[in-house]
Order: C-alpha cells, then structure tokens, then sequence
C-alpha cells in the first residue's frame, strides 16, 4: 500500500531539496551591494506607505469568497465518490445527489441574489 | 492494449528504477519550463511581427537557460518589512506542490527500462487526479504568503487578489472534471487513459458508426470549462490579473529578486505544464496516438507514446500562449463574475445532465441515439430556454437603449451614466491632437486611415500606405559606410 | 477478526511525521504571529492528511488535504489578514500566576486523556481495510466505492444534512460579511469604465515621462516618434523641462532630422525608423 506512495516522498525530498537550496543559496551566489532604498517596499518611485504594517484594511468580500469557496469544495469532495461509484449507486444515487445539489443551489441563489457575488 | 497499466502494476518497481523516474520527472518539468518560457516568447514575437529571442543558443532557444542563469548572480534583497521566515519559505511552498502535482500523469504504456517491465508513471493510486488537487490547494500557499510576507502595499493586493481567484476557478475546475469521473469509473490517471482507449461505438436508432472515445468529444462543456479554470487557476493572460503590470507592478512577487523569484517563476511554469498534462490525460486520451497515427500498430506500445503525450501538452501550451497574444485582461469584476455565476452553474447543470443521460441509458436499456434524443434533447430545450429567458432580462437596457439608437437617438446610454470623472489632481490632460477617437455613442474605434508599418518577415520593405511616417524596423542606413555600427 | 501486523514503513512514517504534527500544534498554540500560528496548523492538517493515506483511506487523506489545508486554513489566512499583521498576541499576563497554572493543568489533563485513550486502546487488534469494509478484489481499489456506497446508502441523512449544513454556512457568511449598498451609491468598475470611455478622449492610461533610456527624470517629457514632447506625458505637478540627456548616439543627422533643435531625435541612436529610402 505505502509502496504505492514512496516515490512521491521522493519527489518532494528532490523538490525540496532543490528549492530550499536555491532560496539558502541566493545570498551567498549574487552580490551584495547595500542600499537602504533597495530594503524598502517597492511603490513605483514614490514613498512608501507602511500600510500592511499598520493593519491595512481589505475589502471583506474576500472573506466571503473564501466560505463560498469551502461550501463547494465539500460540495465537490461528495460528488466525486459519487461520480466514480455511480453506475453502481443506480437511480436512487442520481436523485439523491440532484437533492443535495438543489440544496446547495439554495444558499448559491441566496447569495446571488443578495449581491454576494458582485464585485464592485 | 496490454501495454496498458493498471494499478496493480505501481508499487512494484526496485529502488533505482523509482530514483530514476523521480529524477526523470524532475527533469522533465525543469525541461519543460525553460521550453515553455522561449517557445512563449518566439510564439508572441511571432503573433506580434517580431523576432523574438534569436541571440542565445541555437535560434535563440538556450535564452531562457541563461535568463535562469542570471537570475541567480543578481543580488537577493530581503526587504527591511519582510516577515522573513516567511518571505524565506514562501517560494519554497510554491515549487513543491507544482512539482508533486505532476507525479500522477501518466506519460506512456508500460515500457522496458534496463530490463525492467515498468509503466512510464511515477505513481498512481485510486484518488490519482485528487493528488493534482490537493498540490493546486497547497500552491496557493506559496502565493498568499509570498505577497503578505513581503511587508508591501502591491504584493499585499496581489495575493489577495491571486488567492481569490485562484479558489474561485479551482471550483469550475474541480467541477468540470466531475463528468469525466462519471464516464471512466474512476479517479487513476491510468485508470483514465485506459477508458479513452479505442473507438467508442455509437447507435444512433440502428445507424451504428464509430465515433472517437476522447472526453474532450464525448464531454465537450466539461472540456471547455476545464479550459477557462485552469486558464484562471495559473493566473495566465487573459486572467492575470494579480499581476496586472499596470496596477500592482508583478504582482505577489513583486518585492523578490534573484533565485527566489525564480522559484516563482518555475512554479507558474511548471503549473502550466501540469494542467497541460492533465488536460491531455483527461480529455486529449492520454499518451495515446490522436487518430491518423493510431492506424498504426505500434503507435501505443514502447516509447513512441511519450512523444504522442509531449505534442500533445505543447499543442495546449500553446493554446495558452495563444490566448495570452489574443485577449485584453479582463476587469475583476468581470473576470469574478464569470466564475461565479456562468462556469459554476453551468458546470452544476452540465454533471446532472451526464448523469441523468447515463442513469437512463444503463437502467432502461437505450442506445446512445435513443438517450440523446430522449433526454439530452429535452434537457438541452429546458437549458436554452431558461438562458435566453435569464439574458433577455438581463439585457432589457441595453435592448431599449438600441431601440432608441435606432429610433434617432444619437448617444441614448450618456445621460444616465455621466457621473463627474476626476481627472488626476492637476495632470494637464491635453486634448487629443489627431485621429478621430470616438465613435458616435462613445466607445473609441482606431482611426480610419491608420498607417501600419509592413511587417519585417515581408520581402517587400515598402510601407502599406503610400506617405507612412513608419518604414521598417530597419536601420537607418548611414551615409558613409561604418563597421562598428550594427552590432547589439 | 484476524489482524494483520503493522509494517515498517508504517511505523517509520508515524514517528517520523507524529512529532511534526505534534510541533505544527505546539507551534500554533505558542507562535506570536496570527499568521505563523495559521501556518504551524497547516503543517499539522498535511501531516494528519498524510495519516489517513498511510492507514489505507486515501480517499480522505485527500480530501483532508483539499478540505482543510486548501480550503478552511486559506479562509484562516485571509481573515487573519484581513485584520491585519500587527494582530499579535498580547503576553501581559492578567491573572497572576495563570501562566504556571494553565501548563499544571494542561500536562495532567493531556496526561488524563492519553491515559484514557492508552486503556481503551490497549490490545486492539488491527484489522486493515478490508476488515472495515469488507471490500473484495484488493482493498486499494475499493476505497472510494466502498465510501460511496457507506455514503450514499447507510449514512444518506448525514450526507443530506450536510448540505443543510452548507446552507447555514453561506447564510452566515452573508449575514457577517456582506455589505448592502443602495443601488447607485457606488459606482461599480463597470460604470467607472462606461463613465471614463463616454467623457474622456482618452480612455487607457497615459503615457509615461520619459524616464526610460533616455534621461533620468521624470520631468522629461516623453517623446512622440517624430521627436517632439508627448504633452500627455507631462507629469503633475512638475514643469516640465529638457533635461540633459545621454549622448544620442552617432551624429549622423543630416538635416532630415524633425527632432533637429533637441538634439537629435529619440531614436537616432537606435537607428532610426524615419524615412528609409532604399
């Protein structure tokens, strides 16, 4: 069984191992000339607001996004099984995944329907 | 057709075969990056009437070999306003998800590797696509954490931005390969191809043809939204929109430099040729020969498979980089709204649809005509109708204001939507001095008489239009003739 | 019920990745940072996701990956960003001697627990996969058929109550984190660029100063083909100037130049696109 799964542990020892060479590297291989306008944050040439520093503010329509996004991911993870298990599950597995899909198209709709997912 | 694996056929390799398909991977998405960097470059040149690199290597095609090489001798700036565990790490999270994502494509048959029976694979398992899903999960990581830790306003909103977006199409994505599932029966990548292998016998009400047995054919809507996600989910042209450059600069990476940025760079690439792959795998057949070759009977057994599978990824890198020469960056609005509300329903719709269809058929006993005429018609009906319900509503403004147009109406949408527009503080805004920008009812069309330089590759130097201000790319030729002039 | 032993990479992976899960969980109670904590508990959900692969459900371990790392601990980053990074903790201890007290209690309640699971534990026998699912023709196949057909049969309310589930969840979002405008209060991007393409003669962006190549500063103007100043191009607030700019390259105007009284034209350098005759 974990036969099955050893060469991706030795994919990710080589991928890792790569890149955790390369960021360790970095510094030592370029050059280091100091500048303390280089170790600023980059605006395009004009001073720099420390707002992330600060507790910038963001828009909390990202938050929304991402719940909606967890709602279709379960979603998704209970159609899957259900899609390769299908021609065994029979009728009575194609009525009760339209149930859950309505279900969900419920809160999809809500959402919709109240401006959810409108950027502006 | 023997040649082709099943899952009992992984897990069985000896150690040193293992090492050399985990170092063949490796390498491979590494070749594959550094290609897919200047063959996007030539094919931009191309689209745009340029040349493109040609100065490194052979035509050119080394150029993204030394840009990597360079990259590494340029000095690597941790800003004062890093969080740098994180800043550190953040490039480290992006490349080894896009790495792992690639092990569970299946690249050819089982073939003879020093002796040894083995199929062209690194790993597959039952949940073999889920793996490719959980690493876009994880990549994500790599970019959220790359533009918070980098302490800087554009970064930030980069990320921000990155993330949503990547979780929005991630949805359509996962949605869109529901039906393929449906069809093959299982989630192994091999398990897959297998299922695409031979012709795929129709009968349509007695009327019995062959007809091809690939997902992109039998599954066209889960194909094309598989398209637009990962479009979407790579962050590609024309939905790159966190890294916008005339917004927010690059982007999450914006504040990186030297290997580190690289490492971004490789991730983005290596996630391109990744759902490449899986595209071919899922929809394209595999390593399958497409149809003309496939008449031959050698054509799936051995190594010929992998060249069959790698023209098949390029031909969708290329679909890629042609979008990117194609299509204007959509606003984020637009883009977040196309996610949301066309490819998820429609991807909904689309798996009720195949799954009612296939009920039908398995539990009546119906041909695939009588299913397509019985139920897929009927569907397909109540979907258009509700669509063109759902877009005449929608459209009623802009219906009424070209009703108007046509009525006399010179310009009916400006006197609803003229809100004062700031111009920039003091900027002088001068007028335009040439060329009639607008057309009647707002949007700007080019100007008529638009001079177009002749393009470079022509044999013919002379300009389109007689009295063009542009001639060539050419040199000026000088008076006298010089010897230094015309290197760089 | 016949067991079946526990093999040695099984063994390896546990105690190789148990300590890890067992750090990303300490990490995430005692890091500073809201978003180091954040990710110490992603370290601990992959290691966990990675358990349930070694103990043959793949299927979950999958989609503990996708679910939980992918999905819940993103909506944990982006809340905890949307706070803001300086959210640290605060270490000013309010309760005298609370410190001491929480780690008494919480090394005998952990004692007390991993008691209690040791006992009920003890001599278990271990079946493996098939003697949980029964599955026939190899159990690396069946996993996810046999979840569907547990699913989808045996356990169908659960299932359908989770999409109830799902409902509240979105409803809840909205309710917390939606944020209703009044129709026109707020132009939207849409009507930002109806506004900008119907009022303005020039709709894109401006071009640029001429920075690039040429001078080092922003109040040279950049320049049109022919030579001339873009106006367009003036920056704010600044007038703007010829400034001294680097050599144009080979002096071989010869008299054809419009950009003549700047110098030479911005392309003279590059070799210029201006009237080839040939």
């Amino acid at each position: 069984m974990l036969a099955t799964y050893a060469p991706l542990v030795g994919l990710f020892v080589l991928a890792a191992g790569f890149a955790l060479f390369s960021v360790t590297a970095a510094p030592f291989i370029g050059p280091r000339r100091y500048n303390s306008a280089k170790l600023e944050a980059y605006e395009c040439g004009i001073e720099p607001v420390d707002q992330p520093l600060s507790g910038g503010r963001f828009p909390i329509k990202y938050y929304l996004t991402a719940m909606l996004f967890i709602v279709f991911d379960i979603e998704i993870v209970f159609l899957y099984p259900w899609a390769v298990a299908n021609d065994q599950l029979g009728v009575f597995g194609l009525v009760e995944m339209v149930v859950f899909i309505a279900t969900v198209f419920i809160a999809y709709a809500y959402v919709w329907r109240r401006g959810g997912l409108e950027w502006d | 057709m023997n040649d082709s694996p099943t899952l009992a056929d992984f897990g069985q390799d000896v150690w040193w075969l293992v090492l050399i398909k985990i170092v063949g991977v490796f390498a491979l998405l590494v070749v594959m990056t550094l290609f897919a960097i200047v063959f996007e470059r030539k094919v931009v040149a191309r689209m745009q009437q340029r040349s493109g690199p040609n100065r490194v290597g052979p035509r050119g095609y080394l150029q993204s070999l030394a840009d990597g090489l360079k990259l590494a001798f340029k000095e690597d700036i941790m800003p004062a306003l890093a969080d740098r565990p994180v800043y550190f790490l953040a490039p480290v999270i992006a490349t080894i998800p896009a790495f792992l994502a690639f092990s569970v494509i299946p690249l050819g048959p089982e073939v003879s590797i020093l002796g040894q029976r083995t199929p062209l694979q690194l790993i597959d398992a039952p949940i073999g696509v889920l793996v490719v899903l959980a690493c876009s999960a994880m990549g994500v990581y790599g970019i959220v954490l790359g533009g918070w830790a980098s302490g800087s306003t554009y970064p930030l909103l980069g990320s921000l931005r990155s993330a949503a977006q990547m979780v929005s199409y991630e949805i359509a994505m996962g949605l869109s390969i529901v039906a393929v599932f449906l069809y093959a029966g299982t989630m192994s990548t091999s398990g897959i191809v297998a299922a695409q292998a031979g012709d795929n016998r129709l009968d349509f009400f007695g009327l019995q043809f062959d007809g091809p047995s690939w997902y992109a054919v039998l599954l066209p809507v889960s194909f094309i939204i598989y398209v637009i996600a990962v479009v979407g989910e790579t962050n590609r042209a024309p939905f790159d929109l966190p890294e916008a450059e005339s917004e927010l600069v690059g982007g999450f990476h914006t504040e990186y430099s030297s290997l580190k940025f690289a490492l971004f760079f490789l991730a983005e690439y290596v996630n391109m040729v990744t759902v490449s792959a899986l595209a071919a795998t899922l929809f394209l057949g595999g390593w399958r020969a497409p149809w003309p070759i496939s008449i031959w009977d050698g054509a799936n057994s051995g190594w010929w498979p992998l060249l069959w599978f790698l023209l098949k990824v390029v031909a969708a890198l290329f679909v890629f980089i042609w979008l990117r020469g194609t299509l204007p960056r959509l606003r984020y609005d637009q883009f977040m709204r196309f996610g949301w509300k066309v490819l998820v329903p429609t991807a909904l719709v689309w798996i009720l649809a195949v799954a009612t269809m296939r009920t039908v058929s398995r539990e009546a006993d119906l041909s695939s005509g009588e299913v397509a005429v019985y139920v897929g018609l009927p569907i397909a009906a109540v979907v258009l109708a509700v669509l063109l319900v759902a877009s005449r509503k929608s459209n009623e403004p802009t219906r009424i204001a070209a009703v108007a147009a046509a009525a006399g109406s010179t310009n009916p949408t400006e006197p609803e939507v003229l809100p004062p527009v700031r111009t920039g503080g003091a900027r002088h805004r001068p007028a335009q001095r040439s060329g009639p920008a607008r057309a009647e009812g707002g949007f700007p069309v080019p100007p008529m008489d638009l001079v177009v330089p002749p393009s470079p590759r022509l044999a013919s130097k002379e300009p389109v239009a007689a009295g063009a201000p542009v001639a060539s790319g050419r040199r000026r030729p000088s008076p006298t003739p010089r010897k230094d002039s015309d290197d760089a | 019920m016949g067991g079946i032993e526990i093999g040695t990479a099984e063994t390896v992976v546990f105690w190789v990745l148990g300590p890890i899960a067992l750090a990303g969980a300490l990490g995430m109670v005692l890091a500073r940072n809201a978003v180091h904590s954040a990710l110490f508990l992603v370290n601990t959900m992959l290691a966990l996701g990675v358990f349930y692969v070694v103990q043959e459900a793949p299927f979950l371990g999958a989609v503990q990956i996708i679910v939980y790392t992918g999905a819940i601990m993103i909506l944990f980053l982006f809340v905890l960003m949307l706070v803001g990074r300086d959210s640290s903790d605060s270490v000013v201890e309010t309760l005298r001697g609370q410190r001491v007290a929480a780690t008494v209690l919480g090394i005998g309640f952990a004692g007390l627990v991993g008691a209690g699971i040791a006992r009920a534990t003890e001599g278990m026998v271990v079946t493996g996969l098939e003697g949980v699912q029964g599955g026939e023709g190899g159990a690396a196949d069946g996993n996810i058929e046999a979840i569907a057909g547990l699913l989808f049969t045996r356990y169908l309310l659960a299932f359908e109550v989770t999409s109830a589930l799902l409902i509240t969840a979105a409803v809840g979002a909205m309710v917390l984190a939606h944020i209703e405008r009044e129709p026109g209060s707020r132009l939207t991007q849409k009507e930002r660029s109806r506004a900008r393409f119907l009022t303005s003669d020039h709709p894109q962006t401006l071009p640029g100063p001429g920075v690039y190549a040429r001078a080092n500063s922003i109040a040279a103007p950049g320049r049109l083909p022919d030579g001339s100043p873009a106006e367009a191009s003036y920056a704010t607030g600044v007038e703007p100037q010829v400034v001294e700019e680097l050599p144009p390259g080979d002096p071989a105007g010869d008299g054809r130049d419009p950009g003549a009284g700047r110098g030479h034209g911005p392309d003279a350098a590059l070799g210029t696109t201006r009237g080839v005759t040939r």
